[in-house]
């Protein structure tokens, strides 16, 4: 998985990707897509801070909320079309980020992962009670969405087609700024970070800036995610986009995946999500019993994560030309 | 509220303090005794608070399992390893919960705690008063059982240093057993307590947890008599603020609180955690 040959290929999965909703029409299996793409493209997000630089987020979810209501709030109170209010989320994500990290990244290791976790926390306290902003836990919901023309063909919003490609292409945009980061100065003075802080620092690296940098990415990333969220699904209140879960799901399917890795979020994402829609649909409550035995069972037996375990074996049983396979336990 | 948020931060710090990880699925702990307690009234008709002397030990010898079962195996992974094991534990053991109990709320009902106690013009509820006596009894237990029996003596020395207490002729693997278990049954012992005074659903365990953390960084990771403090006054602080400032941010003021230690004095009120 490097160099051009690894980008090629992920280009070419892509398209053949986006070549799907020509060929099934299955509107839940699009709609399992999806959450996969989304899913994948917030462990993604999370995997920058979490996986490169080793700094664990629990408040996560305050990004991605943020992310979600800013598109809701400047669509609907504001009539800003959701394209564009998509990245706009994605920049209010971001620019909170900052000063956030600046303050939080003076904590380390169990500490500021106890931070963030009260910060979301007290993010979700603000939405429930400033109503004048976010309509308190009542939420907003998204009746109907503006008519686009694309390609000369109108849009239709009540098909799963183009929230799939929607969606497809923001995992496709995750991934590649993650590729890029994982090969860049950024993200090798990350892994310095991850592995040994102080060192790190000994050596020249303005550390608290690398991290600020990362979680701004990060959260730009998972403000976007949350702004698709709001678009496909129409409705948002706290406890559905600043829950306390939505942040451990993110490190969940990292860690499964594989962490500091670029395809471990997708195999992650694709393997909870199944496990946890399938059980879903047959037992109703109670399916993120899965996401608890995955992560608990990869702990145990995978520390690596799935995809981090199986890009190991590919690359020992064929070094020379390693190609992407089936993850393999 | 105080004294009950005390004895699930002591649970808390005693693991952390021994094991050096904090554990995500203390809350879903709590969360157990309180669904313990109510069971236990259902069908055999156990009042909650003698149920206590029945769940503490059956939870303390789940905490053992857990440890030597599960956690033991995962510990030589890393930190952060351990710290996620425990967020799966945590997701797992709530949504078994959700699965067997559904995400009803539920409410346990006392026959004589229904009219509040009223002394000095003051409404208390009995419930909360008991709970507060067992929790004060319990924690002073505790505290002679850390001070003076050797156990307690060798659980302290680990957490102080765990080389030295190897070196001691301590079985540090023994006592990071028996601290497992003793925090399990202090955070069962807390929600048996609590049980008659909150809502009863599976998920309590995320409302809980969070305070706990809040209460365990106010008086330093890692020490007893900081848990202590700082379940005191997160109790404090919430009832004060949801009077003085408004009961709508009362949780926010603690989290708030939370960061201020944190950013400010990270190893506690009392000193003794290190960051």
């Amino acid at each position: 998985m490097k160099g051009r040959g690894a980008l090629a290929a992920g280009g070419v999965a892509l398209l053949a990707a986006a070549g799907l909703p020509l060929v099934v029409h299955n509107s839940f299996v699009l709609h399992l897509c999806i959450l996969v793409f989304l899913w994948a493209t917030l462990g993604e997000a999370w995997n920058v801070l979490g996986g490169f630089a080793g700094q664990v987020s629990f408040g996560h979810a305050a990004l991605f909320g943020l992310g979600a209501y800013a598109t809701a709030i400047l669509y609907l109170r504001a009539e800003v079309a959701p394209w564009w209010g998509i990245p706009l989320g994605g920049l209010a994500a971001a620019a909170v980020s900052v000063p956030t990290g600046l303050v939080a990244f003076r904590l380390r290791g169990p500490y500021f992962s106890l931070a963030t976790l009260a910060v979301a926390e007290l993010m979700k306290l603000v939405a429930l009670n400033w109503e004048w902003a976010t309509n308190g836990p009542t939420g907003f919901l998204i009746t109907s969405l503006p008519p686009l023309h694309l390609l000369g063909l109108p849009m239709d919003w009540e098909a799963k087609a183009p929230f799939y490609l929607a969606a497809l292409a923001m995992m496709g945009l995750a991934m590649g700024t993650v590729a890029a980061l994982s090969s860049s100065r950024l993200g090798a003075y990350l892994v310095a970070i991850r592995e040994n802080e102080d060192a790190a620092e000994a050596v020249g690296i303005d550390t608290v800036r690398a991290k600020v940098v990362t979680l701004a990415l990060s959260g730009f990333l998972t403000g976007i995610a949350g702004g698709f969220y709001v678009l496909y699904f129409r409705y948002i209140d706290p406890d559905a986009v600043l829950n306390l879960g939505i942040s451990m799901e993110m490190v969940f399917i990292a860690v499964v995946g594989g962490l500091g890795t670029v395809l471990g979020p997708l195999v992650g994402a694709l393997c909870l999500t199944f496990a946890g829609e399938t059980v879903r649909e047959r037992f109703g409550a109670g399916h993120l019993i899965f996401y608890g035995l995955f992560m608990m069972l990869v702990i145990r037996f995978l520390p690596e994560g799935i995809w981090g375990r199986a890009s190991k074996l590919i690359d020992r049983l064929s070094p020379k030309e390693a190609r992407p396979g089936a993850p393999r336990g | 509220m105080g004294a009950l948020y005390a004895m699930i931060g002591i649970g808390l710090t005693i693991v952390f303090g021994v094991m050096r990880i904090i554990n995500l699925a203390h809350g879903e702990m709590v969360m157990a005794g309180m669904f313990a307690a109510y069971l236990g009234q259902k069908h055999w008709g156990l009042d909650p608070f003698l149920s206590i002397l029945l769940w503490a030990p059956v939870l303390f010898l789940a905490g053992v399992a857990l440890y030597r079962f599960l956690l033991a195996r995962v510990l030589p992974g890393g930190e952060l390893n351990t710290l996620l094991y425990t967020a799966g534990l945590s997701l797992l053991i709530a949504n078994a919960a959700l699965l067997l109990f559904s995400g009803d709320y539920r409410t346990l009902t006392l026959g004589y705690a229904i009219v509040p106690l009223r002394p000095f013009g003051i409404a208390i509820p009995v419930a909360l008063a008991i709970g507060f006596a067992l929790a004060v009894a319990i924690t002073t237990a505790l505290w002679l059982f850390l001070g003076r029996t050797d156990l307690g003596r060798a659980i302290r020395a680990t957490s102080q240093n765990r080389e030295a207490a190897i070196l001691m002729g301590i079985d540090v693997d023994r006592v990071a057993a028996v601290s497992f278990g003793l925090g399990t049954a202090l955070a069962g012992a807390a929600g048996v307590l609590l049980a008659p005074s909150l809502y009863l659903y599976p998920t309590v365990g995320e409302l809980v947890i969070v305070k706990a953390f809040v209460i365990v960084v106010l008086g330093g990771l890692g020490s007893v008599p900081g848990a202590v403090a700082g379940g005191l006054l997160l109790g404090t602080v919430e009832s004060l603020g949801a009077v003085y400032v408004s009961s709508t941010y009362k949780d926010g003021l603690g989290y708030v609180l939370f960061l201020l230690v944190l950013l400010y004095r990270p190893s506690g009120i009392f000193g003794v955690g290190r960051s």
